[in-house]
């Protein structure tokens, strides 16, 4: 008996790991299982719940002001960037290249943090229902946040930029280098693999997602050049990228729903 | 396992084990904490199954530890193997387990733990290179050491409801 349930383990685990066959499973048992999760969950949701009953007015009014304060900023800003757009369509016409489709957005709350230290994913309260697919970017406010990775009825699971088996195409704002950005395990930290040492980085340097590879949007920040090591005997520098999303505080993100080529 | 005379409350104690197996700490609280979290599903798994063998098998220990797998995202599959494991293990020897003292079981949780979590590990490095490291060693180190409790708390509610 043991070794069957052994082999019937062994099967799924592999086939889980090489084939997508098995997504509707989870997606099934994971409906089932989230009214756990929810359990898991409910006293910060009651605990968010309480503090903003117990808000005074005081608080409220200074929340206000910083908001208020807040849409008149991004507003400028909008209308800086909508001229910009059309600029840019205008001269994308000229070369007589594809307008790239704007990208739909989906707000989600974050409702669980999946439990496992060593990887770092957030349970999202959108699933099937509202559309959202495996393979989808998350951002929040300041940056990428993560991709989809499982979804099941009214929840989605999201792989962060940080965890150690995640890895997304970027460039480098300021020149067009490509690179990758892979997770180290560390929430403040990104790494970019095989970046020749001749190659033009320096601290500071923004980086956003190149859009190759066609799973990410182009465009979005990923994260800040913290430092670049050069080995004078290695083949690679040593560049070490903070994230640019908040990755531990944000409560809600933006699922990428369309634009994607 | 049968619903009938007290199946729900073994039920219940397991929903409430998986709860605690996913509860998370405020953001706030220091990060390494999550390391200190005992393997709760695999203890009162091992306590029923201890002190009522004919009620957990191992296949409803499989299948509990589907739901599981879903909730820690781990690969389907793995937990359940563990759990079964463990099943195996206590059922096999419960006429000798419960005779153990406390001090003695929680030598064998702590066995248990290691065993399954050394296993969850290779899984873990051979699929997606996570690596390996001492963090092993904690999950093992704080059932033990929540063993003498957990076996109170269960035992009071086992004896209080009379589930047989």
């Amino acid at each position: 008996m043991l070794t069957g349930l052994a082999l019937v383990s062994a099967v799924l685990i592999s086939l889980e790991f090489t084939t997508r066959l098995l997504e509707p499973v989870r997606s099934v048992i994971g409906t089932v299982v989230s009214p756990l999760r929810y359990a898991a969950h409910s006293p910060y949701f009651l605990g968010s719940e309480l503090g903003e009953m117990m808000a005074t007015r005081h608080m409220l009014q200074e929340r206000n002001d910083l908001l208020e304060q807040r849409v008149l900023e991004l507003s400028q800003t909008a209308l800086v960037v909508s001229n910009l757009k059309r600029e840019n369509e205008q001269l994308r016409d000229l070369l007589g290249s594809q307008a790239r489709l704007p990208d739909a957005g989906l707000i989600a709350e974050l409702v669980a943090v999946v439990p496992t230290v060593n990887t770092h994913q957030i349970i999202i309260d959108k699933g099937v229902n509202a559309a959202v697919e495996v393979g989808q970017a998350v951002i929040d406010s300041e940056g990428l946040f993560g991709q989809i990775v499982e979804v099941e009825q009214a929840q989605a699971r999201v792989l962060l930029v940080t965890d150690i088996s995640h890895a997304v195409p970027v460039q480098i704002n300021r020149n067009g280098v490509r690179s990758i950005a892979a997770g180290t395990g560390r929430l403040d930290r990104l790494e970019l693999e095989s970046v020749p040492t001749s190659a033009d980085i320096v601290q500071g340097d923004l980086l956003e997602t190149s859009g190759l590879g066609g799973r990410f949007p182009q465009g979005y920040p990923v994260g800040v050049v913290d430092s670049v090591v050069v080995e004078p005997t290695a083949s690679y520098a040593q560049v070490s990228v903070r994230p640019a999303a908040l990755l531990d505080r944000s409560r809600h993100v933006l699922v990428v729903t369309e634009g994607r080529q | 396992m049968n619903p009938a005379n007290g199946g729900w409350l073994i039920l219940l104690s397991l929903g409430l084990a998986m709860v605690l197996a996913v509860l998370h700490t405020p953001e706030s609280w220091p990060q390494w904490l999550g390391w200190l979290r005992p393997a709760w599903l695999a203890l009162v798994v091992f306590f029923w199954v201890m002190e009522l063998p004919h009620r957990l098998g191992l296949i409803s220990a499989w299948v509990i530890g589907l739901g599981a797998d879903v909730l820690q995202a781990d690969p389907l599959g793995l937990n359940g193997i563990l759990l079964a494991g463990i099943t195996y293990i206590a059922w096999r020897f419960y006429e000798r387990l419960r005779m153990y003292s406390v001090i003695q079981q929680c030598g064998v949780v702590f066995l248990l733990v290691l065993g399954s979590e050394l296993m969850r590990a290779l899984v873990q490095d051979v699929a997606w290179g996570r690596g390996w490291s001492w963090g092993v060693l904690a999950p093992a180190l704080m059932s033990m050491l929540i063993w003498p409790l957990v076996y109170l708390v269960l035992q009071r509610y086992r004896l209080q409801f009379r589930i047989e």
